[in-house]
């Protein structure tokens, strides 16, 4: 039986459709509809009179789920408090820092598809496993690749790009991944060798490649095989003084063809000031929007405990004296290692003030929202619980001012942001929060609200406080049934987690067994993610390859 | 042979759920305790504990428990048996029990390296009376040892700091041969260690990284008791044990011990589960049980239901750690058959309370 919802008359901002005006939504079933021809009554009306209607928001970087998010939840059972009480008859409603906080919060913010962007594939099965016990959201993975014998193998062999090709999409196969991510490339390699230190240009020992070549190889590949969200990167020396000119450098090495570069604020440092940390944002901004073959998301920091949870082990080893509780994990895995160092900014300290600037000045001179995405990297430069209070320093000059008086004079003297009066506006919001990130990601009918599309659906009171309207969502629908109200989750669903199954030769199959078989003593069937260790009907949603 | 007991009694499958279904229905403080078997009975375990309010505990989360303190109250440096066998050159055995452990340690980790790698070098701290037979390994210390002391002395001496204790020769030897390591692992198992030996060990390890590269590989406990503690942190947010009596979890290692529930009196009903081995409880108090067990366990005090399950990887699919990598792994059924998952039968239970109810 057909159910038709209609959102009656609010402010419907949908950059995807050029559309800023009153109108009404309808819903049918699960996909936005065309308005039914006269006579017709809604099954369901809610009244959207002064409220901000867009499609429901996408989070293209975000730790959600897997081995390493599952190890900080146990390296501090202090963090998480059991918390708001959700609604009593849905499964684990009580439970503190869970999988299912994890898609109640989401969706409490109008969030309806998250993506965790640092599977390992060791780690694959298990990353699906807490992904599928996260409620109502849509989710994805990245595979990471960049650290592991066989790829170093093939480049050091020079076996070309057919076969690198066929690997990168047997990977995302076996791992039912969206798109592939490459984390300090070779850096986990050099830290097995005793390597402190990696940058873009250092051979990975044993192998005799650089960080670019990996890179090279593995943006090509990805292009090649027509998966729609180019590779995902994340540079060599993170949160380094001068870092900056890895990030120009990396920029440079994509050579006009798409990448994406994450969490771009930790490579936002200069070396000037008395204390050689300074904000570079400006130039890396500039590069930025020069570059139009370049995405990137920000990585915003904001004041409070969290903790950092990264695969990017060379970087955490060097991090754990600043651990804050003073205890870590570092991980040497199978290719790609771990860290998990909990961290506290405050903003009486001179480098956290620092990066809270870099990171919104980055969202404020990249002067197109549809190549800067929002994130925080949660939990890394704050948990994403925080964006509330994010889109409203973004949206309002004066609140920065506010803030940055309270902050350490000679930490906003290195940085530009008090000079900055850039407000977003909602439409602008929308798209580096809706429009852009289903783009970037090659996921057609959602980010939009035009008719056909997934009937994902924020309603936002149109509070002057922004933090306030973004934080507790009036209506939250998810493919057309209504969820959360009024910030509250009313309703459980179970999303899908999104994938790309792109075409390759299926000899790669036999390889990958005899090399399984030589290298590990193992079946290379140990790695796969079988739909039915899934517990959910229907897990997978399958995204088109170019 | 039935499948179903109830007070020692063969029944239908049926009678039995529905027995289950009303002890713990009108349990005040029920606890869920074994929990060996596989994700999905984990995953089926932790919901309906949230709903009755129990207890949850595995039967290995004391030894758990003795890494998972060193790790939210120190840190540790940890790496993958797969990664240990094909880098480690230096292997720092500590304490006995570890072919116990896992007894593919032999075959996995001391055998010589794959391709033309130099020769590993094995050491074993304080082996108790266990040995190893086929590779080269130097014993340091023996039963009569205190692993901690032999540990802390051995990390006095990597960090060039003098010590009175005996053995000096061979403790200096082999505090250089670890010094010396390209990629070191030391090798534990919880079960035979407390805390803070694992503490002194893992601050060793962080030493010697100083100069050069070291991590740990523990052992986990048998029963999938990795993989249990991986569920119950994703779905609550903390480690076996942990209690919803309040409403919400909470993880408190004394309070929600199952063992100590029992004994003292304060629980009043257990589900206990054991679907991979013939483990039967250890507490000594009598409580109204619910066994969901392998045929072949054998109670002391027969428990009020008892109800046979299948064995994951063996009766039916399943997903759980996987020793060889150390990471999650689907296993298909080896030999299929009809007995029910510890999943599916928590389900019907979970039905049976729900039609109680209504």
């Amino acid at each position: 039986m057909t159910v038709l919802t209609r959102i009656k008359g609010g402010r419907i901002v949908d950059p995807a459709t050029r559309r800023d005006q009153i109108d009404d939504i309808w819903i049918r079933d699960e996909r936005i509809a065309d308005p039914p021809d006269g006579g017709i009554r809604a099954d369901y009306t809610y009244d959207a009179g002064g409220k901000i209607v867009m499609a429901g928001g996408i989070d293209i970087h975000s730790h959600i789920a897997g081995f390493n998010v599952n190890t900080a939840r146990l390296l501090l059972p202090e963090l998480h408090r059991g918390s708001v009480p959700r609604p009593v008859d849905t499964p684990l409603s009580t439970a503190g820092w869970s999988t299912f906080e994890t898609g109640c919060r989401y969706a409490a913010m109008g969030f309806t598809t998250v993506v965790e962007p640092a599977v390992p594939p060791s780690f694959a099965l298990h990353a699906h496993l807490e992904l599928a016990d996260i409620p109502i959201i849509d989710k994805a993975s990245l595979a990471v690749l960049g650290n592991d014998d066989f790829l170093l193998s093939l480049l050091r062999t020079s076996q070309g790009s057919a076969i690198i090709r066929d690997y990168v999409a047997w990977t995302l196969e076996s791992t039912r991944s969206l798109g592939i991510k490459v984390i300090n490339a070779g850096g986990a390699v050099a830290f097995k060798a005793n390597a402190r230190q990696f940058s873009l240009d250092d051979i990975v020992p044993h192998y005799g490649v650089t960080s670019r070549t990996i890179l090279k190889s593995l943006q090509f590949a990805v292009q090649e095989l027509g998966v729609p969200h180019p590779l995902h990167v994340h540079c060599n020396n993170l949160g380094l003084p001068g870092n900056v000119e890895t990030a120009i450098e990396t920029i440079a090495a994509a050579d006009g063809l798409p990448m994406h570069l994450a969490h771009l604020q930790f490579y936002g440092y200069g070396r000037e000031g008395e204390r050689g940390f300074s904000s570079a944002a400006p130039v890396l901004a500039e590069a930025v929007n020069k570059a139009t073959n370049m995405t990137v998301d920000v990585g915003q920091v904001m004041f409070g405990q969290t903790v950092t949870v990264s695969l990017d082990v060379l970087r955490q080893f060097n991090s754990r004296d600043q651990a804050q509780p003073r205890k870590w994990l570092i991980f040497d895995g199978d290719a790609e290692g771990a860290g998990v160092v909990p961290y506290n900014y405050r903003a009486n300290n001179f480098y956290n003030a620092v990066q809270w600037a870099v990171g919104l000045e980055l969202f404020l001179l990249i002067e197109d929202p549809s190549r800067v995405f929002f994130t925080t990297d949660h939990p890394n430069g704050a948990p994403f619980t925080t964006y509330p209070e994010i889109f409203a320093l973004l949206m309002d000059a004066e609140l920065r001012a506010q803030w940055i008086a309270k902050l350490p004079a000679n930490a906003m003297a290195v940085t530009s942001l008090a000079s900055i009066k850039r407000e977003y506006s909602l439409g602008e919001i929308a798209t580096m929060t809706r429009a852009a990130p289903a783009q970037l990601l090659g996921l057609k009918d959602r980010g939009h609200l035009r008719t056909g599309a997934i009937a994902d659906v924020a309603v936002y009171d149109d509070d002057r406080d922004r933090a306030r309207m973004f934080r507790a969502a009036a209506l939250v629908f998810k493919n057309g049934e209504l969820v959360a109200r009024n910030g509250q989750v009313i309703r459980y669903r179970w999303g899908r987690a999104l994938k790309v199954s792109p075409n390759y030769d299926r000899d790669i199959e036999r390889r990958m067994r005899t090399y399984y078989e030589e290298r590990y003593g193992l079946a290379s069937d140990l790695m796969k993610v079988p739909q039915h260790a899934i517990p959910r009907p229907e897990p997978f949603e399958s995204v088109p390859c170019r | 042979m039935a499948d179903a007991w109830v007070a020692g009694k063969p029944v239908p499958a049926r009678t039995a759920v529905a027995e289950a279904a009303r002890l713990l229905r009108s349990s005040r403080l029920p606890v869920i305790a074994g929990l060996g078997t596989d994700v999905e009975g984990a995953r089926a375990a932790v919901v309906l504990a949230d709903r009755l309010g129990a207890t949850i505990d595995h039967m290995h989360s004391t030894a758990l428990l003795h890494d998972l303190d060193v790790l939210r109250q120190f840190g540790l440096m940890i790496t993958t048996p797969n990664e240990a066998r094909l880098q480690a050159d230096v292997v720092l055995l500590v304490g006995p029990g570890l072919t116990k452990a896992w007894p593919d340690l032999p075959n996995r980790l001391l055998a010589p390296r794959p391709g033309d790698a130099p020769e590993r070098r094995i050491w074993w701290l304080c082996p108790g009376g266990d040995r190893i037979a086929g590779p080269a390994i130097r014993l340091v210390g023996d039963g009569s040892d205190d692993v901690a002391v032999e540990l802390a002395v051995l990390r006095a001496r990597v960090a060039g700091r003098p010590t009175r204790a005996g053995r000096q020769e061979e403790i200096d030897t082999l505090a250089e041969n670890l010094r010396g390591a390209q990629f070191g692992v030391a090798v534990w198992s919880a079960a035979q260690l407390d805390a803070l030996t694992i503490e002194m060990l893992s601050g060793l390890v962080s030493d010697l990284n100083a100069g050069t590269r070291f991590t740990g590989l523990p052992l986990a406990p048998p029963d999938n008791a990795w993989g249990v503690q991986q569920v119950s942190a994703w779905m609550t947010g903390f480690p076996p044990p942990a209690g919803f009596g309040r409403g919400f979890p909470e993880h408190d290692p004394w309070r929600f011990n199952t063992t100590r529930l029992i004994n003292s009196g304060e629980a009043d009903c257990a589900l206990w589960i054991s679907a991979y081995n013939e483990v039967v409880p250890d507490w000594t108090g009598r409580i109204p049980t619910v066994a969901l067990t392998t045929a072949a366990c054998r109670f002391r005090r027969a428990p009020h239901v008892q109800i046979m399950v299948g064995s994951p990887g063996v009766d039916h699919d399943g997903t759980q750690f996987c020793p060889l990598t150390g990471t999650l792994v689907a296993v298909a059924a080896k030999k299929p058959s009809g007995a029910l998952s510890v999943a599916a039968l928590i389900a019907d239970i979970a039905t049976a309370i729900a039609a109680t109810e209504t």
